[in-house]
């Protein structure tokens, strides 16, 4: 049902990798996506596979679990694929009518499917290994910069991490009312477009109700808790750079000179 | 009219490393005329099996059948199913949505396709039997209403599609005395009026002495114990070890008993213990010493 929804997931697991620095996570991460740009030719792509399937293989999060992420946008690869296949000018390898199929359009079609491969598997292992708090964490102290710039950098930061905590909590308000209304003889999965947009007010009104009812709750609970935004507000779990961390930003540096050596000298 | 569920299994998250097996091979039949209480710890899985009586949940393995439909098989009509068992869900003032409290009422029964007479009949008959004034209460909007108010607005939107089963969970759960005392009143005109079953699900063992004519034990997911409350309440220490207990009425004559007054293990209400009491002390000259109370439920 709707809590199967996997984008932006966690995986709960002890590994290396999900011990790092979250800091050092997604700045590794922006680092991986510029460097899948940088990629030329599908030896560079051997070191890209390498390189992330070692990290996923550190993870210990399931394979099966990673490909399910991939399937959201299995359409937009697909399409890009084809379209990739069909407008490339070059050598024909097969003709029908006006399609024709080259051989630079087959070699650009996977070559393109294969970077936004390796582009959603690196972003999905970040959401996949680090806890939603730990990301914001690492969001709010990358960030913290720009808070001389009039950013309210930890507003933000606390906005998503209320944001991510009550998804799932929605999700079974959600839940919740819409047994409670099909008890009712709501039926919420037949009918035209119109009839099942209109069969979704029953949900929609309670569930906003609930949503305003849990904001105003919590918002007097922090209240009650002497809350009062960022100012010289401590952390419980301070981030901390370790040892790992270095390891890792060695890894992620062999990784990127292997990159753009191949690059410049293959 | 009769229910009857066959081997009944519910599990949570099937597949992921958290399941939970909430419902564990339940079999039990309720005939017409019946007054079932369910009863059972927090979590015990009260909630997840009254679910499955109007489909709202289909179980892993297990059948249930109302009257000859099997409503587990796949080609049942739901709607037909929901006219029939009317289930209120614990906190059901949540499920509220209209503009006014008329209309509210009245989403369910305009969608068994009733005729818009028909169906403002059967508000206000609702209204009546929760105890909502219809003048004062109709073209309220729903969300002023106070908690009480929002509870007996919701439980009538369910009474007013008329089930033959109606059930309801935890229909009580934080409300005053009133509103509590209300509620189980209503409840009660319901099944004189329409008969059928009717299923209660509470944590007031008193409610439950007082009301039901079966009582059905819950704890982790397995259906322990199912019997007339006399029975049921007569093993306290059984009751105690699953996290439940006795109605007050049943303690108080067991504190009596521990205390030197002959004990008296019939003693559910506060019916009964009137009574009881009234026998030992009043009886006390007539010689009527041991004779024991009769049981009025
Ligand atoms: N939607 C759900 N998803 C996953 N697990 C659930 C869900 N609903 C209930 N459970 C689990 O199933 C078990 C039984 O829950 P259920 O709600 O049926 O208990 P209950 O007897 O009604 O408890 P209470 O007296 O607190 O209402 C519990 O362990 C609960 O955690
Ligand atoms: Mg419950």
């Amino acid at each position: 049902m709707i809590r199967d929804i996997t984008i932006g997931q966690y995986y709960p697991e002890y590994s290396k990798i999900h011990k790092l620095d979250p800091r050092l996570k997604i700045v590794v991460t922006l680092v991986y996506i510029v460097s899948l740009f940088l990629v030329k030719d599908f030896i560079g792509y051997a070191i890209v596979f390498a390189s992330i399937g070692l990290v996923v293989a550190m993870s210990k999060v399931p394979i099966r679990f990673i490909l399910r992420g991939l399937k959201p946008i299995f359409l937009i690869i697909a399409f890009t694929f084809t379209l990739n296949m069909l407008m490339t000018k070059g050598t024909i390898l097969w003709s029908w009518g006006f399609v024709r199929i080259t051989e630079e359009g087959l070699y650009n079609a996977v070559f393109m499917a294969l970077r936004l491969i390796f582009l959603i598997i690196g972003s999905s292992l970040l959401t996949l290994t680090t806890k939603p708090i730990k990301l914001t964490d690492g969001i709010e102290s990358l960030l913290k910069p720009f808070k001389k710039m009039g950013l309210p950098v930890h507003e933000l930061a606390m906005m998503m991490t209320i944001a991510l905590r009550f998804i799932p909590t929605l999700l079974e308000e959600t839940d919740k009312i819409m047994k409670a209304q099909q008890a009712r003889g709501a039926d919420f999965e037949t009918g035209g477009l119109i009839k099942r947009a209109k069969a979704m007010i029953p949900l929609l009104i309670p569930l906003f109700v609930g949503a305003f009812r849990i904001a105003q709750d919590l918002a007097m609970a922090m209240e009650a808790r002497c809350y009062h935004g960022g100012e010289g507000r401590t952390k419980l779990n301070a981030l901390k750079f370790r040892g790992r961390d270095a390891a890792a930003i060695i890894f992620v540096v062999i990784y990127l000179s292997a990159v753009v050596a191949e690059r410049i000298f293959v | 009219m009769s229910i009857k569920a066959e081997n009944l299994t519910h599990i949570y998250n099937k597949g992921l490393a958290y399941e939970t097996k909430a419902v564990d091979d339940v079999s039990f039949t309720a005939e017409d005329g019946e007054f079932i209480g369910i009863i059972g710890h927090t979590g015990s899985g009260k909630s997840t099996l009254i679910q499955h009586l109007n489909g709202i949940l289909k179980p892993e393995s297990g059948r249930i059948f109302i009257d000859d439909i099997e409503i587990t098989s796949k080609n049942v009509k739901m709607t037909q199913i929901r006219k029939r068992v009317g289930l209120v869900f614990q906190y059901p003032e949540y499920q509220l949505f209209e503009e006014t409290v008329l209309r509210d009422i009245s989403f369910g029964p305009k969608n068994l396709g009733l005729s818009d007479d028909e169906v403002v009949e059967r508000a206000m008959e609702a209204m009546r039997l929760v105890g909502l004034d219809f003048e004062t209460y109709a073209e309220r909007s729903p969300f002023e209403l106070s908690g009480g108010q929002k509870r007996r607005a919701a439980i009538a939107g369910v009474i007013a599609m008329r089930p033959d089963v109606l059930i309801l969970d935890e229909p009580t759960a934080g409300l005053d005395p009133k509103a509590h005392e209300d509620i189980l009143n209503m409840i009660r005109s319901v099944k004189e009026r329409a008969g059928g079953i009717v299923v209660l699900v509470s944590h007031n063992m008193g409610d439950i002495a007082e009301m039901t004519d079966r009582v059905l034990v819950m704890d982790g997911g397995k259906l322990v114990r199912d019997g007339a409350p006399a029975e049921i309440f007569a093993d306290e220490e059984f009751l105690k070890g699953i996290g439940l207990g006795v109605p007050p009425a049943a303690r108080m004559a067991n504190v009596l008993a521990a205390g030197g007054l002959a004990s008296d293990r019939s003693v559910l209400t506060l019916g009964d213990l009137t009574d009881f009491l009234a026998n030992r002390l009043g009886g006390a000259g007539g010689g009527a010493d041991d004779e024991t109370p009769e049981v009025s439920r």
